[in-house]
């Protein structure tokens, strides 16, 4: 028998072993490259494999990779092993409140200015319609994840539900938008009931494996009930919204003919615009509202223990259904704005890599934090914007800068949560000072 | 037995079970409205599963659990804490990341209360707790173990409850922390007229806090009388007291 190997893990100090640790690195990179870069081959014009070398590009790369974990590990000797609390300095810290106070209301005027500063620039107004549907599908979501804690993988199907209510409704009765926005909420919240009843039991991977499956339901059922939904043809001529009745057209009873302005096909998107807006701050107050309310408060007790919860009166059926319905009328909502907007839906629209991008949003901006979906949302879809010039690497950027925010702020861009009871003054504790301690 | 001819709680031949394994085969015990009554037995007793099935979770297979005269065994879980009996469950339950505010809340949400009468609770929580006032804008996580415990008890005291089921409360926590659990135990009783149902694995301490007591062993009561007679009978102290201590 060999002796047991030494657990010796000493800490990586001195120029030593940093070189050891680069010129280790350095060696596999040109192990690696020495084939991929450092030869290049091609059939020549006979069908002959011709091959000629290119050690300059080799040698550079090495150099990179050894320069490179010389860095490395020097910036992470600075930072200190991962895992540990680091002191930030008072200033950095109240600087970070200072901004943490006032970043919520800047955002919101900023978002309501939004369509002054860019009206000339339709592409960053769609962009930002965009953006806002995801912010309210996040806080919509929130509430069924963040808060009550019910790992939901299939939320796309309200979305698809809302859409289709919308769609449907106003195509075939003719209805106003401002009479199927509440009913598509409705259906959905109905939907989402439904959804709950049979996954009461369920918590945790169960659960969203059983969401999951329902969002793929509703999916394969519009697509194939064709003579209700079209089937992969999709619904089209919805109807645009109407300013309460009046069309934002180029017509005589347009609303720009009624104000005596010159019409802008503009004002058709800063309507939108607004209106996506105010259903998102609708989402975000009656989140925050019922987060105060008992039933909030339920949600979040859920979250965290459901034994505790039955112990205390509370009735866990009503609780998750309430949560499903809520978190499933603002999905209702939002997808009978996406009809509205896009004039035209189809089951294209609702796979379930939207339900992916959804929750990525609100686990990306820490669960339960409001603040914290917006950010993601706006970084999640704008970013995504941002990237376009990268063309298929863009993925891989994306990739990359998720991981890397999931391993420097794992509880999400904004990990703290405010407490709603308060004794005297409030008092938010930071997650950083917080090891969670699950009972 | 000494039993008044109107106990708060009369658990008369109850049974329950987990799948095939019978963790109660038949238990009676009755608690007298204004008394401590412990319960002690090993691991494996049955004890916690007594105290679960007052609750409902799991049902009792048979047997009947009366509270104040009336048939509860059906009773859904929920709406047994409404009755104004309140639990602290084993392993505390706290919230963790709630702070000690909302936990305290969420003890009196479900029972509807007014404002006023959830401010004297609270303050009534606070004067046998202080600890927990000055927690208050902290998360329940951060609190030490014992602090746990104090809030897990204070939050079920939040519902105002005539009947306090304590399970394990000492369980983990140091001698000195322990006492003053079982201190606020005591004054609960003496000064509100709560009564408390405590199963504990510290026989010692229970039997003397404990005005009556029930030794259970393999889902059967075996032993019953006053927390003096129990603490004297040497097949306890055998058991549960010295064995206990060294064993």
């Amino acid at each position: 028998m060999t002796a047991p190997p030494t657990m010796t893990a000493k800490p990586a100090t001195g120029i030593s072993s940093l070189l050891k640790t680069a010129f280790i690195n350095a060696l596999v990179a040109l192990v690696l490259f020495s084939l991929m870069v450092g030869i290049r081959t091609e059939a020549g014009p006979d069908g002959q494999l011709t091959y000629w070398t290119r050690f300059g590009e080799l040698a550079s790369l090495v150099a990179i990779v050894f320069g490179g974990s010389i860095v490395i590990e020097l910036l992470r000797l600075w930072m200190g092993p991962a895992g540990t609390e680091k002191l930030v300095p008072p200033a950095v810290q109240s600087g970070l409140s200072f901004v943490g106070r006032y970043l919520a209301p800047a955002l919101l005027i900023f978002t309501l200015l939004v369509p002054v500063i860019f009206y000339n620039q339709r592409y960053i107004l769609d962009l930002a319609i965009l953006v806002l549907t995801y912010v309210m599908l996040g806080w919509g979501l929130n509430v069924v994840v963040g808060l009550a804690g019910l790992l939901d993988l299939g939320y796309v199907a309200f979305y698809a539900v809302g859409a289709y209510s919308y769609g449907l409704l106003a195509t075939n009765f003719g209805w106003s938008f401002w009479i199927c926005l509440p009913l598509a909420g409705i259906l959905a919240a109905f939907w989402g009931v439904l959804l709950g009843f049979p996954v009461l039991r369920l918590r945790g991977d169960y659960l969203a494996i059983v969401t999951l499956a329902f969002g793929e339901i509703i999916r394969l059922v519009i697509i194939n009930w064709q003579s209700l939904t079209g089937g992969p043809n999709g619904v089209s001529g919805i109807p645009r919204p109407t300013f309460f009745g009046i069309p934002l057209d180029n017509s005589d009873d347009g609303l720009a003919a009624k104000l005596g302005i010159e019409y802008s096909s503009t004002h058709r998107i800063v309507f939108l615009f607004y209106l996506i807006l105010a259903l998102a701050l609708l989402t975000n107050w009656v989140t925050i509202r019922l987060r105060r309310l008992p039933i909030g408060r339920a949600w979040e007790a859920l979250r965290e223990d459901e034994v505790a919860c039955r112990a205390l009166g509370i009735n866990t059926t009503t609780t998750k259904l309430t949560a499903f319905a809520t978190g499933a009328m603002f999905g209702g909502f939002a997808g009978a704005f996406f009809a509205t907007r896009q004039g035209f839906i189809s089951p294209e629209s609702f796979t379930f890599q939207e339900s992916a991008l959804v929750l990525a949003i609100v686990v990306l901006g820490g669960m339960g934090s409001q603040l914290g979906v917006a950010l993601a949302a706006l970084a999640m879809i704008g970013g995504f914007e941002l990237f376009r010039g990268l063309e298929t690497y863009r993925m891989l950027v994306f990739g990359m800068a998720m991981v890397l925010i999931m391993i420097w702020r794992p509880r999400g861009l904004i990990g703290h949560r405010a407490p709603t009871v308060y004794l005297t003054k409030a008092q938010a504790i930071s997650s950083d000072l917080v090891k969670e301690g699950h009972g | 037995m000494t039993a008044a001819p109107n106990p708060l709680l009369a658990i008369r031949s109850l049974r329950a079970a987990y799948g095939k394994i019978e963790a109660l085969k038949g238990v009676d015990v009755e608690i007298n409205a204004g008394e401590i009554v412990a319960l002690i037995g090993a691991n494996g007793a049955g004890k916690s599963t007594l105290m679960m099935t007052i609750f409902g979770k799991p049902r009792a297979r048979s047997g009947q659990i009366l509270y104040e005269g009336r048939d509860i065994t059906g009773v859904p879980t929920h709406e047994i804490a409404h009755l104004r009996i309140a639990q602290s469950p084993e392993g505390r339950r706290i919230f963790p990341r709630m702070s000690v505010a909302e936990n305290l809340q969420m003890g009196a949400d479900a029972t509807g209360c007014t404002d006023a009468e959830r401010e004297a609770t609270l303050q009534r929580v606070f004067t046998l707790f202080p600890r927990l006032k000055e927690r208050y804008a902290q998360r329940g996580g951060t609190l030490s173990g014992g602090e746990q415990q104090m809030l897990a008890i204070g939050r079920a005291l939040m519902s105002r409850p005539r009947l306090l089921l304590l399970d394990e409360p000492s369980l983990g926590l140091a001698p000195l922390i322990a006492r003053q659990i079982f201190d606020a135990i005591r004054t609960l009783n003496r000064q509100d007229g709560l009564t408390v149902l405590i199963v504990e694995q510290n026989a010692n301490h229970a039997l003397k806090l404990a005005h009556r007591g029930y030794v259970m062993v393999n889902g059967l009561i075996t032993l019953a009388g006053t927390g003096a007679e129990l603490l004297q009978r040497p097949e306890i102290r055998a058991a549960y007291l010295e064995g206990g201590r060294h064993g």
